[in-house]
């Protein structure tokens, strides 16, 4: 190998070469730190929101005539949604997962106004709830019918029992959420709610709150105007029902519209659509900036091959094969590229520490660095194989030319 | 040791045919110092590089040390001009970014030999040359005699059986010129065997014999330069 002659070499003519690195070095840690942050991002869009929500769907009535009753239509359509063929539950709830819109309160173990609550999301349900949203009750038991209230907006009684998750049990228990069921819990300060049961997960409709899996169910009627419903689908169902769903509430009663039908994935989709949006551009930019570097070493192993066709020809003359002539600028280029990676492998940490400390981001993965080098060097090596091979082209018949 | 027959060299440019050689033969022996001189364009630098093995003829065969070296491939023919040729270009052709020591290197890392092999052949032709003492200094902080002289060293470092000069001094100033021609007349005293292209009657008389070629063709070959000095006059 030819690495101390090269090295000699370039150390003689370096502008170029330390434009090369810097630009590998800084494609590096653009790179690992994008990587990086859609990384996380990918793991909060692939988090479980807890419900089956590829069978879920959502539509909601809203009633405008003077005569229309809201309670008598929830009950009414209800009853009709689950004996629907294909349809395996329904009920009304004040939202959904992921939607953005929701009710949130303060629990506290204790009552009283100076203790402050920890923050939960509510979801208003029946004892269709468990079923329809697909949760997996993990300890104590389902609301039964008798449990379920009707609540008016300027209502501010609650019901007298909650299911949460085991989220939030850990929370308010820390010491022991196992022991949470049948514990009492306060909200509004002081109305007490017995926990009488525990579900596994589920999530908030905020996906970026801290707490998105502090979720309780409330057995509640709401009477607000607007009614959503929840509908979950035999698997493979949930299209087709969807326009006769809708069709069907809209025959019922005139006197309401039906709107806002979507899809669980739908929601999901919109919910996490800043985050994709934020993965595109960033595997936009990752792809744009090798490229670029990729021009770089082509353009600086091109002009090395132009400025050097005589001492290519005579390195030829001298004995040099076509191989050895490749050889050379992909060793060379390696050097670059190797001190390109390896001043990168700094930057790539100290802008992380950066965003750690500026942005909350999280540690880039230990693996991200060497695999990031590897490739960079890969890249290098591919980006500089044209020119190397046109410069292995050059005939030896070059270095007699006085011109 | 060099023998060319019936060599014919023909560049093709679109619908254009240049005769570069035209059934040119010659038989140089081991030892000898040949010098070739002709008016430009008489395909002197299209000899020289066939008989370098920087270009493929079109039609003949030629012999280099007994073998037959008409159809060797790209690798072959890169062993041969590493192993058995050396050369002295005009403009010198250093790497103008390697030092003396690595210019010379340059050819002994393609033949693969090891560090301390390259490193005492280094200093032993850059010692012949008296140039020893300069060996980390760049061609640029060089005279061009000198440049030419470590040209020399690098084309005597792998010890080839024969030197292809073109136009060694052409670049250098008359005191110059002598000093390398008088290197190259010691060398080939050694008994290496030299092929000198050249445009300097002077310089060519210093040679055993001169070649003279005219239109791609040997037009006189006089083994002895008295008998070409004559035929000059």
């Amino acid at each position: 190998m030819e690495i101390g002659p090269i090295w000699r070499a370039m150390m003689r003519n370096k502008t170029g070469a330390i434009l090369i690195a810097l630009q590998i070095a800084v494609t590096m840690a653009i790179m690992v730190n994008a990587i990086s942050i859609m990384q996380e991002r990918g793991r909060v869009m692939s988090r479980s929101s807890g419900i089956d929500e590829h069978n879920i769907f959502v539509i909601t009535s809203v009633g405008f005539a003077e005569d229309f009753n809201e309670r008598i239509t929830i009950e009414e359509d209800l009853a009709m949604l689950r004996v629907m063929p294909g349809v395996v539950n329904a009920i009304q709830s004040n939202s959904v997962p992921l939607s953005g819109g929701g009710w949130s309160m303060g629990l506290q173990t204790e009552p009283g106004a100076e203790i402050e609550g920890t923050g939960v999301a509510i979801y208003f349900v029946d004892e269709h709830g468990i079923d329809t949203f697909g949760l997996n009750l993990v300890a104590g038991e389902n609301f039964d019918a008798t449990d379920i209230t009707w609540r008016e907006r300027s209502d501010t009684d609650w019901p007298d029992k909650t299911i949460i998750t085991r989220a939030m049990a850990e929370t308010l228990y820390p010491d022991d959420p196992d022991g949470a069921l049948g514990k009492t819990v306060y909200i509004s300060d002081t109305e007490p709610l017995t926990i009488t049961g525990i579900i596994e997960q589920m999530q908030a409709p905020w996906n970026s709150w801290d707490g998105v899996e502090r979720v309780m169910l409330a057995p509640t009627h709401t009477l607000f105007g607007a009614t959503r419903y929840i509908i979950r689908t035999e698997p493979g169902m949930r299209d087709s029902l969807m326009p006769q769903v809708e069709e069907l509430l809209a025959e019922r009663n005139k006197n309401r519209i039906v709107r806002s039908m979507r899809s669980m994935d739908e929601i999901r989709e919109r919910s996490y659509r800043g985050d994709s949006s934020m993965i595109t551009i960033l595997t936009f930019t990752i792809v744009l900036l090798i490229a670029v570097t990729s021009l770089g070493i082509v353009g600086l192993a091109s002009f090395s091959v132009n400025r050097r066709t005589k001492q290519i020809g005579t390195r030829r003359a001298l004995g040099a094969s076509k191989v050895a002539i490749l050889r050379y600028f992909m060793t060379e280029n390696f050097i670059i590229s190797f001190l390109g990676v390896l001043l990168g492998a700094g930057l790539t940490i100290g802008l992380n520490i950066l965003m750690i400390e500026a942005f909350s981001l999280t540690r880039i993965a230990w693996y991200l660095v060497p695999v990031a080098m590897l490739m960079l060097l890969m890249v290098g090596q591919v980006a500089v194989f044209g020119p190397a091979r046109r410069a292995s082209s050059v005939p030896p018949a070059v270095a007699t030319r006085t011109v | 040791m060099l023998s060319m027959q019936n060599i014919s060299m023909v560049y093709r440019a679109g619908m254009v045919e240049t005769h570069a050689l035209r059934e040119f033969s010659l038989e140089v022996a081991e030892g000898d110092f040949v010098s070739v001189t002709g008016p430009s364009g008489s395909g002197k630098t299209t000899f020289l590089n066939i008989a370098g093995l920087l270009e493929q003829f079109t039609d003949g065969r030629y012999e280099l040390d007994g073998r037959d070296v008409s159809g060797l491939s790209d690798t072959e023919s890169s062993a041969v001009r590493n192993e058995k040729i050396g050369f002295v270009f005009q403009s010198f052709n250093l790497i103008p970014d390697l030092n003396l020591f690595d210019n010379v290197d340059v050819p002994l890392r393609y033949r693969g030999f090891n560090a301390a092999e390259r490193k005492r052949r280094i200093e032993k032709v850059l010692e012949t040359v008296g140039l020893a003492s300069r060996m980390k200094h760049l061609p640029s902080q060089l005279s061009g005699g000198q440049q030419q002289r470590v040209a020399i060293a690098r084309a005597l470092a792998g010890e080839p059986r024969f030197l292809l000069a073109d136009e060694p001094t052409g670049n250098l100033d008359s005191h110059m010129a002598m000093s390398v021609m008088e290197l190259i007349s010691e060398i080939n005293s050694n008994g290496t065997t030299i092929i000198m292209v050249t445009h300097d009657p002077v310089l060519a008389e210093m040679a055993s014999r001169n070649v003279h070629i005219l239109d791609g063709r040997v037009s006189d070959d006089h083994p002895d330069i008295q008998i070409a000095q004559a035929a000059t006059a």
